[in-house]
């Protein structure tokens, strides 16, 4: 599978999608209501808005020669009910729009977050984290004033543009069709340099997510960088990203701000256009109060298509976030309960596996036509050369990927007609990768039953030995740990994750190198511990120390995708076949030099 | 008033374009002012008037006036972005210059999402203030003083009128500076913990879904972009409650026009034409006002996100390069001691007087239980912490004494915690120094026998690995981190249980390919098995802080924990023990 470097582009779509907007339209017809009553609102300000050149009109035409103080008050008055409206009316657009706005965030980021839930690994593993986390946070952030308030500006000035119109055309026609000659250009403009536009905005949004994912991997890794004295390099790839993310901004603002400077330019040759075509041809015939009208027509009509110029700039970037946004949205979801799945109530742990096929990628095959059944509590070793398929097989059995042919049986269902959460909630899996969560270690560790009691959690610290160390920190279960560990040693990390697993309560374990980094002796312990724990569960153990496989009541010897070996220790002792040497080469390693060693020296 | 001075501070080698920008904002100003008085004369002289002639002469200065004007604005608009774009590079490289150099202590109070808002969101308000609120700020009061001259020059009694206002305006704005300073604080606080939950669930996928707590995951979200959500609505009511005030206020002028300027005129105070460029001159006294409130917003915000980049600036690292730190070109030797060396974690005393020499080109392997100080050790000789009491020597000078580029490059670690980068194999061995050749990256790879593997990916060492190593097994990730460690060829090699999930064959392999290594170093190996360690000069066991030193031969019959592992071990043969009796069997 391809996959995503910090600094590799993602890739352009360069015909923006119609469905982008449309689909972001769905996310505010629930506050529709809301809306159109914030459009009325601003309809009624921006009416009342004309009032106050007409009140004054009349102040200067009527009251002031008369000397009519009465009707002075009076106008006034009308201008202060005409204010006091229509700044409440603004204000509750405002309210509103805010609520709308929080909204349309608020949905729009769950329902990423929520689909990001159900991705799979792999989509995860294709990419920096830096670039999945802009689109949840930045992106939607970005999206939410352009989809509330501007729909509502763009609808007032097509109004504003509509009503303007009309007048213009009652008044006089042709000086009207001259104000309109200024569109087309305007359009063609327009048309222009839309595809230069969007590709700046493609390319600073990709850009700036390339720094991003940058920056959250150098945080990550910066143990790593420090340790190879790195500092230095890494600051110079991060001065190319930051410089590139720069430049990529600034031809963003160089091409964007072209839209407003042509706008304007056109406005004003087409109001220049009107008086003198309007002095030079229709003098005589028309009065030149119209052509001073028309002009200053033409000057209103030109500015909400400025407004409207600057609205679909701003729009054309919201577009780009939201194609990303949605890209996140159709990624498909490749393990997902299929339809008529159902739970599975009370699982008891039978595992089988009827000609198992399955492939990372098509065509290839890590598992071969594998077959074999596990009885409930039976605890099963996988062992085998690195890449052969241990871990393979029990990412299958948790359902983290779909069988490619064959059928896995867990208490005789098929695993795709058992519900996801039903199944993986009754598995406790542990992973060579112990991740703490920031929060409290009590937290982390009730992260395996949510509504374990304090004692419950403290018990299964005992069990897995990991009450000693938890209780000398300096606030013992309460401590808090940040979500790289921190402090935490990689053997405690994992005993945690062990304690949380184990508190899960699972009928099926699966200890995935779980202990790699524990001391021999805290697991030998361990082990000892978590044998009474281990009754009654099925458990798959992937490890390599001899030491944990000895006891299990059956070890499957892996290698190209296909059990080899499989038995007791003792039978596969006997047989003499591939376990046998394994056991052999590691016993020769660890004890008989011990004579030579006396003897040589 | 600091945030201020930060962003001036930044701003170098950008003053001149900023300070243009600002000039052509203020300019333009002006103009816009001009402008309707061009129209004016348009109207009055060559349309109403005599002078016909003076229509296209007009015309096209007014044409030229706009040309300038809409010239001077994408000039400004230009010298601005590209000046806070400088700021924010400048800002932005030293901000990451300085996360680079952090001690760990720094990464262990702070949560990388909450990073990721600094780097982000927050520099991203520090642009918006030196890009756009800057000619906003100017415009307004250029525009409004303009006016105000010009209309006191045609009508003081009238301009006074208008000018009772802006004391409401200003104790309004005022008040409202403080009431929301700290709501945006909070806006910022909740995005922060959006981007940290976001973060974590990302960064924690695996453990999520093993545990099937999407639920739980979504639930907490929710509840942080609830909480966000709120943030924002508690600030925009409260600006909303501004907003009427301030609008009000600047409606108002037209309210005193008609009937201050209305009695003035019937008083015989002020001529009609007079009254007529008081009202068309409204708007440039009124916008002003009306922009006051967001620009109060913005500025808020700005403090609150300016304060924090500003921690991430000029935060310090306490282990840092001394000033007259010991200069040495040559390779060091690789001689290692710890002299009485105390380090505490917290209140956890992790080591207590620790004491041991490790000569050059030894080999010393560290055990012990889980959480006893193996990896505290190395962490301790590569100085990413510095010790409470003692001293940490490297070739006999105190490692606080030797530059942190000296040291670290002269120590080759491979963690058991493994990071990669998101880069090609190839890109991740060659990590230490980007320039080493294809041959050398090979020959490590093979050293730590993960040539094999990485020969059988599709595009072998051109292979893109996920961050973390995602898709690569413990055991491969582990491998091609000793390569990463041993292909700098540093005379000082620490292996802290790099081999824990790499089967026993590979182990074996790579021991041996360990003891051939082609450039001298002093090797020290933390690991659980015996088969790794019996072979080492030293052996040091560390428990409860204490170290006990010794060989394979005389930790088996003194030491009663290396004894109990080589018993768990199955070795042979092991003489009679003689050592104290172990004390309980609590790790």
């Amino acid at each position: 599978m391809a996959r995503n470097k910090f600094d590799v582009d993602e890739e352009l779509e360069e015909k923006y999608q119609k469905g982008s907007l449309t689909r972001a339209l769905q996310y505010a017809k629930p506050y529709r209501l809301k809306m159109l009553a914030a459009l009325l609102l601003s309809c009624i300000a921006s009416l009342l808005s004309l009032l106050s050149p007409t009140l004054m009109q009349q102040g200067i035409d009527v009251a002031m020669p008369n000397k009519d103080m009465g009707l002075l008050i009076q106008l006034s008055l009308i201008l202060l009910f005409a204010i006091v409206t229509s700044t409440v009316c603004g204000a509750l657009r405002g309210i509103l729009m805010a609520n709308v706005g929080q909204s349309f965030v608020y949905d729009l980021r769950c329902d990423v977050f929520s689909h990001l839930q159900r991705l799979p690994f792999a989509y995860y593993d294709s990419r920096p984290q830096g670039k999945i986390l802009v689109r949840v946070v930045n992106y939607v952030n970005n999206v939410s004033d352009m989809m509330t308030n501007g729909i509502i500006n763009a609808i007032m000035e097509f109004l504003n543009l509509v009503f303007i119109l009309v007048f213009m055309f009652a008044m006089n026609w042709q000086l009207a069709l001259l104000v309109l000659t200024g569109l087309p250009v305007l359009l063609g403009f327009v048309y222009l340099i839309k595809p230069r536009q969007r590709k700046t905005r493609l390319i600073n949004n990709n850009k700036s997510s390339n720094l991003t994912a940058y920056t959250c991997e150098s945080i990550d890794g910066v143990k790593v960088s420090q340790i190879f004295n790195r500092q230095s390099v890494n600051e110079k790839i991060y001065e190319k990203l930051s410089r590139a993310a720069q430049k990529a901004f600034l031809d963003t603002v160089y091409i964007s701000n072209t839209m407003w400077l042509a706008s304007e330019n056109i406005s004003r040759t087409i109001t220049s256009l009107v008086y003198v075509a309007g002095v030079s041809w229709f003098t005589p015939s028309i009065e030149i109060g119209v052509i001073i009208a028309m002009a200053s027509y033409a000057q209103r009509f030109w500015q909400p298509i400025i407004n409207l110029a600057n609205i679909y700039n701003n729009f054309l970037n919201t577009v780009s976030y939201l194609e990303r946004i949605f890209q996140v949205l159709d990624e498909p979801v490749s393990v997902d309960d299929q339809p008529g799945a159902t739970d599975i109530v009370d699982m008891q742990g039978n595992i089988e596996f009827k000609n198992v096929c399955f492939g990372y990628e098509p065509n290839q095959h890590v598992l071969n036509h594998m077959n074999f059944k596990v009885e409930k509590g039976q605890s099963i070793a996988l062992v085998g050369p690195t890449g052969s398929g241990k871990s393979t097989v029990v990412n299958l059995i948790s359902r983290f990927y779909n069988v490619t042919s064959g059928e896995l049986l867990v208490d005789g269902r098929d695993i795709n007609s058992i519900t996801l959460h039903s199944l993986r909630s009754q598995m406790g899996i542990m992973l060579q990768d112990s991740f703490i969560f920031s929060g409290t270690i009590a937290d982390n560790i009730r992260y395996g039953r949510l509504d374990a009691t304090k004692e419950e959690i403290v018990a299964a610290c005992r069990a897995v030995h990991a009450d000693g160390f938890i209780r000398e920190m300096e606030n013992g279960y309460e401590t808090q740990v940040n979500e790289r560990g921190g402090r935490l040693s990689q053997g405690q990390k994992q005993l945690i994750a062990f304690a949380r697993t184990m508190l899960s309560d699972p009928a099926i374990l699966i200890l995935d190198e779980a202990t790699s980094s524990i001391d021999a002796k805290t697991e030998h312990l361990l082990q000892k511990g978590i044998e009474a724990l281990l009754k009654g569960r099925t458990s798959f153990i992937i490890a390599h120390r001899l030491s944990t496989i000895k006891n299990c009541d059956q070890i499957m010897f892996i290698d190209g995708g296909q059990i080899v070996e499989c038995g007791k220790h003792d039978e596969l002792m006997a047989l003499k076949g591939r376990y046998y040497e394994l056991c052999m080469a590691n016993a020769r390693d660890t004890a008989v030099e011990w004579n030579e060693e006396i003897d040589g020296k | 008033m600091f945030q201020l001075k930060f962003m001036w501070k930044n701003l170098e080698g950008n003053h001149g374009k900023f300070i243009l920008g600002i000039l052509l904002c203020a300019i333009n100003s002006v103009i816009v002012i001009i402008n309707p008085f061009l129209s004016q004369i348009l109207v009055d002289d060559a349309i109403k008037g005599d002078h016909r002639s003076w229509l296209v002469p007009i015309l096209i200065g007014m044409g030229a006036v706009i040309l300038i004007r809409t010239g001077f604005r994408y000039l400004m608009i230009c010298c601005l972005d590209q000046s806070s774009q400088g700021m924010i590079v400048k800002i932005r490289e030293h901000v990451f210059h300085n996360l680079q150099h952090q001690e760990m202590r720094f990464f262990d109070k702070n949560r990388t999402g909450d990073i990721i808002t600094r780097v982000t969101g927050d520099m991203e308000y520090i642009r918006h203030v030196a890009a756009y609120i800057s000619h906003v700020l100017v415009e307004s009061i250029v525009m409004f003083v303009a006016a105000l001259i010009y209309l006191s020059t045609v009508n003081i009694t009238l301009t006074l009128w208008l000018m009772a206002v802006l004391p409401f305006i200003l104790i309004s704005s005022i008040l409202y500076g403080k009431n929301v300073s700290p709501l945006y604080r909070q806006i910022r606080e909740k995005l922060s913990d959006i981007n940290t939950a976001a973060q974590e669930n990302i960064s924690g996928n695996r453990v999520v879904k093993a545990f099937a707590r999407e639920e739980f995951e979504k639930e907490k979200f929710f509840e942080k972009s609830n909480e966000f959500r709120k943030a924002n609505l508690h600030a925009a009511y409260a600006w909303q409650k501004i907003v009427p005030v301030m609008d009000f206020f600047a409606q108002s002028l037209s309210l005193l026009n008609l009937l201050v300027g209305g009695m003035l005129v019937i008083q015989g105070q002020l001529t009609l034409g007079q009254l007529t460029a008081f009202t068309s001159l409204t708007w440039a006294l009124a916008n002003p006002m009306r922009n006051i409130s967001g620009i109060l917003n913005d500025i808020q915000r700005f403090f609150a996100s300016a304060g924090k980049v500003i921690e991430l600036y000029y935060a310090k690292p306490l282990i840092a390069d001394r000033f007259d730190a010991e200069v040495k070109s040559e390779r060091f030797d690789g001689k290692i001691e710890f002299k009485n060396v105390t380090f505490k974690h917290g209140q956890t005393t992790v080591l207590d007087d620790v004491s041991f020499t490790i000569q050059p080109g030894q080999t010393v392997a560290i055990m012990g239980p889980t959480g006893c100080g193996k990896t505290t050790i190395a962490n301790l000789i590569s100085r990413f912490y510095d010790v409470d009491q003692g001293q940490v020597l490297v070739d006999d000078v105190d490692v606080r004494m030797w530059t942190l580029g000296k040291l670290r490059s002269s120590i080759g670690i491979a963690t058991q915690d493994v990071f990669l980068f998101s880069d090609t194999v190839d890109g991740n061995i060659s990590f230490g120094n980007p320039e080493m050749s294809e041959e050398k990256v090979r020959f490590y790879a093979e050293s730590a026998d993960a040539d094999g593997f990485i020969r059988k990916m599709e595009e072998g060492y051109d292979t893109i690995v996920g961050e973390r190593g995602v898709g690569l097994s413990g055991g491969q990730r582990q491998r091609i981190a000793l390569a990463r460690a041993l292909a700098v060829e540093p005379p000082i090699v620490i292996l802290d249980d790099t081999t824990s999930a790499v089967d026993m064959e590979t182990e074996k392999k790579i021991q041996k390919n360990l003891r051939e290594l082609p450039f001298p170093c002093t090797k020290i190996i933390v690991a659980q098995r015996i088969s790794s360690v019996k072979d080492a000069d030293q052996i040091f066991i560390l428990e409860n802080g204490k170290i006990d030193i010794g060989t394979h031969k005389t930790l088996c019959a003194a030491n009663a924990y290396y004894r109990d592992v080589c018993e768990l071990q199955d070795v042979h043969n092991l003489p009679p023990f003689t050592g104290p009796v172990a004390k309980g069997g609590e790790a």
